[in-house]
C-alpha cells in the first residue's frame, strides 16, 4: 500500500515536471506567433487612432496619458542620456500626463536584452539599438514601428536631416526609416600635428600613396605611426574597411554580403594584407591586440603615436583639456585617403548614426506619436546647445562656446557629399564576430590575409545554414 | 531512528519536496534545453522546428571544435596545476614551514576571495606591453631577457597559457587548504612508523601519504574539473575570448550562439554537450576512486 502511495507521489512529481515543461512550450510558441498578432493589433489601433484623432498633429498637444518606458545604454548624466532625459522632462511641462521610466542596460548586453524582450513580447516603448543588420532582424519580425510613415503622419519629416535619413535607410536596406538617429558622425584619421612636423610632413595626406609615404617617414623618424585599439577589435577592422572601400567602392561590403562577390576575392584579401603589412612593419607598436580604443586615443593625445582612426565623437575626448596633452589645436583630422578617385571619391566619408532609437510596434499609440513629434522637433537644438553636437536633426541654435574640435567636426560633416558604412554594417552577428575576433590573429601574424577572409566567408556560409 | 527510516511514508515526506525542487531547478531546464535543441532561431525571432539539424551541424562547426579543444587544454593544465600545486603547498605547510605558517596560508588563500574581474584586470596589467611594460615584461627586460618580452595576452600562442597561469594562481589556495586539512587528519604515528621503517621523503609520500590522501585528491579533482569545465568569466575578464578564438571556451561560444547570434536552438545543443561533458568527466575521475576498493 505504502509502496503504491510512494509510486503515486513520485509519478505525480514527474508528471508535474513534464507538464510545466509543456506549459513553457506553449508560451514559446505563442511568443513566436505574437509579433504577427501584435502587428495586426497595432495596425488596428493605428487605424482606430487615425479615425478618432482625424490625423491632425498640427495643433496643441492633447495631453494624453502615457506611461512611457525607455531602454537606454547611457546613464542619465552621460552622453545621449542627458539629451533623452532633458527632452522627456521638458515634454512633461507640455504634457503633465506623460510619465516616463528610464531603464539602463550596459551596451554589451543590449542585444541580449532586446532579444529576451522580443521573445517575451515585451519591448519597451522606446529603446536604443544598433543600426545595420541587428535592426533588420527586428524589422523583418514586425517588432519595430515604421518611423518614416509616422513622421510624415505627424508632419515632422523635415526635422530629421536628409543625410541621416538616407544613411539609416541604406543601413536597414528599406525605403523608409524604422529608427531615429542619435548622432551623425564621420570617421577618419586624427593626427598629432607636432609629430607630423617632427617627421617633416607638411600636410595631411590625400592619396593612399602619400599616406603610406608619411607612415614610412614617421617610422623612420622613430615615431610610432599609428595607434589602434585592436583590443576593442572594431578599431582594427575599420582600417581594413578603409582600404576595401577606397579600392573597391562603397558597395564592396554590401556586394559580398549579398553574395554577388565573395569575401575571399582578391580585392578584399588585399585590404587585409595591407593591415597585416603595417603590423609587420611595426607601425602599430608592440602588442597592438592589448591596446583598447581609450588607450590608443590617449597615445595620440600624449604624442606616443602620430595617427589614430576614430569617429568624430572622439572630439569630446579632445575637448577634455585634462586628457588632451596636445592642446586646443594640436590634433588635426583627415578623411580616409583615396586609392582611386573614380572608385571612391575624396568627398565620400565613412559615416554612421551611432546607436539609434527604435519604437515598439505593439506599444505605439497616439500619445507616443505626440511625444515623438516633440522629440524630433527639439532634439537638434538641445544637442547643439548643451553639447555642441549634431545628432541628425535640424537645429537653429548655436552652441555658446563651441571648441575648435567641435567646429572641425562640423566642417568635415559639411564636406561629406556621400557616405559609406563600416566593415560590419552589412554583416550578421556571426560574421561580425568572425571579422572582429580574427582581426587580432591577422595583426599578430598568426593568420594569413587569405585565411582571415576565408574565416569570414566560412561564417557567412555557416550563418546561411 | 531505524523505525523512522523504515517507515516509507516518512521517507516519502523527506524525499519528495527535495526531489520536486531538484526537478524544477535541474532536471526541468535540462529537458527544456533538450526540447529547444530541435529548433532553429530564437523564440520570437524566426523560431522554427528543424529536427536534428542542429546536432548534425555541431560536429562540422569549426568554431565549436576549436572551443572544445580550448576547453580540454585548459581543463587538463589547470586541473593539474591547481590540484598538483595545491598538494605541494599543503605538503609545504605541514612538513617544511615552521614559522609564519598562518601568514603564508593566508597569503596563499587570498586570491580565492578576490573577484574574478579584479584578478583579470590585475593580470592584464601584469602582462601589459603597450603603452608601458607591465610587471612581467619589465622584469624580463630588467634581467636582460628582452628577447622574451612579448604581448602575452595579445597573441594566440601565449594567451591560453597566460590565462591558465592566472587561474592556477587563483585556485591553488583553495585546494591547498582542503589537502592540508586532509594531511592533518593523518595520524602522526603512521608517519612516524614509516620513518622508523626507513622511508625517505618520496617513499613516505608514495606509500603512506598519497594513498591516505586519495579520496581528498579525487574530491579536489572533481571540484577543479567542475570549475574549469565552465570556463567563462576569467577568460572574459582577461582576454574576452581573444585574440581570435584562442581563449574562447565552450560556454562562451554557447553564450554567443544563443544570445548574440540569436540561435537559441543551436546554443541549447552546445549546452547539452557541456552537460554531457561534465557527466563524462566526473565519471572518469570517479573511476580512480573505484580502484581503491580492489586493494
Amino acid at each position: 500500500m505504502r509502496k503504491k502511495i510512494l509510486a503515486t507521489l513520485l509519478s505525480t512529481a514527474m508528471v508535474l515536471g513534464v507538464l510545466s515543461g509543456c506549459a513553457g512550450t506553449t508560451t514559446g510558441t505563442t511568443a513566436s506567433e505574437a509579433p504577427a498578432e501584435a502587428k495586426e493589433e497595432a495596425a488596428a489601433d493605428t487605424a482606430t487612432d487615425a479615425a478618432a484623432s482625424t490625423s491632425d498633429f498640427s495643433g496643441e498637444d492633447p495631453q494624453l496619458e502615457k506611461e512611457f518606458h525607455i531602454l537606454s545604454i547611457w546613464a542619465e548624466d552621460n552622453d545621449n542620456g542627458v539629451l533623452i532625459n532633458s527632452i522627456c522632462k521638458s515634454y512633461q511641462e507640455v504634457n503633465p500626463n506623460f510619465k516616463y521610466e528610464y531603464e539602463l542596460v550596459s551596451s554589451d548586453d543590449l542585444r541580449q536584452k532586446v532579444a529576451t524582450l522580443v521573445a517575451s513580447n515585451d519591448l519597451p516603448d522606446m529603446f536604443v539599438y544598433e543600426s545595420g543588420k541587428p535592426i533588420v532582424d527586428l524589422i523583418e519580425a514586425g517588432q519595430v514601428a515604421d518611423i518614416g510613415a509616422m513622421l510624415s503622419e505627424i508632419g515632422s519629416t523635415d526635422y530629421v536631416t536628409p543625410s541621416a535619413t538616407s544613411l539609416l535607410e541604406t543601413l536597414s536596406g528599406t525605403d523608409t526609416i524604422y529608427d531615429l538617429p542619435l548622432g551623425l558622425n564621420v570617421e577618419g584619421f586624427w593626427y598629432n600635428k607636432a609629430l607630423f612636423e617632427e617627421a617633416g610632413i607638411e600636410k595631411a595626406p590625400e592619396t593612399w600613396d602619400e599616406f603610406e609615404e608619411d607612415l614610412q617617414k614617421l617610422s623612420d623618424a622613430g615615431i610610432q605611426p599609428l595607434s589602434c585599439g585592436a583590443a576593442d577589435k572594431w578599431g582594427a577592422t575599420r582600417l581594413i574597411n578603409a582600404y576595401t572601400v577606397r579600392s573597391l567602392g562603397a558597395d564592396a561590403m554590401k556586394n559580398a554580403a549579398e553574395g554577388t562577390t565573395s569575401y575571399t576575392d582578391e580585392g578584399y584579401v588585399k585590404a587585409a594584407a595591407k593591415i597585416q603589412e603595417w603590423a609587420n612593419k611595426g607601425y602599430f607598436g608592440e602588442g597592438v591586440n592589448t591596446v583598447d580604443m581609450n588607450t590608443a586615443g590617449s597615445m595620440l593625445m600624449t604624442g606616443k603615436a602620430a595617427i589614430f582612426y576614430n569617429g568624430s565623437w572622439f572630439a569630446s575626448n579632445l575637448n577634455d583639456t585634462t586628457a588632451n596633452a596636445a592642446g586646443e589645436d594640436g590634433i588635426g583630422f583627415f578623411n580616409i585617403p583615396v586609392v582611386d578617385p573614380s572608385v571612391s571619391a575624396a568627398d565620400a566619408y565613412s559615416m554612421n548614426c551611432g546607436n539609434i532609437l527604435c519604437l515598439s510596434q505593439a506599444k505605439t499609440d497616439e500619445a507616443t506619436k505626440w511625444f515623438v513629434k516633440y522629440f524630433v522637433e527639439h532634439l537638434g537644438d538641445v544637442a547643439m546647445e548643451t553639447q555642441g553636437s549634431i545628432k541628425g536633426y535640424t537645429y537653429s541654435a548655436q552652441a555658446s562656446d563651441m571648441s575648435g574640435y567641435t567646429q572641425l567636426v562640423l566642417d568635415e560633416i559639411g564636406k561629406a557629399q556621400s557616405a559609406f558604412t563600416w566593415y560590419e554594417a552589412t554583416m550578421g552577428s556571426e560574421l561580425s564576430d568572425a571579422a572582429q575576433n580574427n582581426v587580432q590573429m591577422l595583426l599578430s601574424g598568426e593568420m594569413t590575409p587569405e585565411d582571415y577572409m576565408q574565416s569570414i566567408q566560412d561564417a557567412a556560409d555557416m550563418a546561411a545554414n | 531512528m531505524k523505525r523512522v527510516l523504515g517507515n516509507k511514508g516518512a521517507v516519502t515526506l523527506f524525499v519528495v519536496p527535495a526531489l520536486f525542487l531538484y526537478s524544477i531547478i535541474v532536471v526541468l531546464p535540462v529537458l527544456w534545453s533538450f526540447y529547444y535543441s530541435f529548433f532553429s532561431g530564437s523564440p520570437g525571432l524566426k523560431w522554427e522546428f528543424s529536427g536534428i539539424n542542429n546536432y548534425i551541424k555541431l560536429f562540422s562547426d569549426k568554431n565549436f571544435l576549436n572551443s572544445l579543444l580550448v576547453n580540454l587544454k585548459y581543463i587538463g593544465i589547470v586541473m593539474i596545476g591547481q590540484v598538483g600545486g595545491g598538494l605541494l603547498m599543503a605538503l609545504m605547510f605541514k612538513f617544511w614551514l615552521k614559522k609564519f605558517k598562518n601568514v603564508v596560508r593566508t597569503i596563499v588563500f587570498f586570491p580565492v576571495v578576490l573577484p574574478t574581474v579584479a584578478v583579470g584586470q590585475l593580470f592584464a596589467k601584469i602582462y601589459e606591453i603597450q603603452p608601458n611594460y607591465g610587471l612581467l615584461n619589465s622584469l624580463l627586460s630588467a634581467i636582460g631577457l628582452s628577447s622574451l618580452v612579448q604581448p602575452w595576452i595579445g597573441q594566440a600562442s601565449t594567451a591560453l597559457g597566460a590565462l591558465e597561469v592566472m587561474d592556477i594562481w587563483t585556485g591553488i589556495g583553495f585546494h591547498s587548504i582542503i589537502l592540508y586539512g586532509a594531511l592533518l587528519d593523518i595520524p602522526d604515528d603512521v608517519i612516524e612508523a614509516g620513518r622508523i621503517d626507513g622511508c625517505n621523503g618520496w617513499n613516505l609520500f608514495k606509500y603512506i601519504l598519497a594513498p591516505l590522501l586519495r579520496p581528498m585528491i579525487i574530491t579536489c579533482l572533481v571540484f577543479s574539473f567542475s570549475g574549469t569545465v565552465k570556463l567563462f568569466e576569467s577568460a572574459l575578464a582577461l582576454t574576452n575570448g581573444g585574440p581570435g578564438n584562442a581563449t574562447r571556451s565552450l560556454s562562451m561560444y554557447m553564450y554567443s550562439v544563443a544570445f548574440t547570434y540569436n540561435k537559441v536552438g543551436y546554443g541549447s545543443v552546445i549546452a547539452i554537450f557541456i552537460f554531457l561533458l561534465c557527466i563524462t568527466g566526473s565519471r572518469i575521475i570517479n573511476l580512480f576512486d573505484k580502484k581503491e576498493s580492489y586493494y
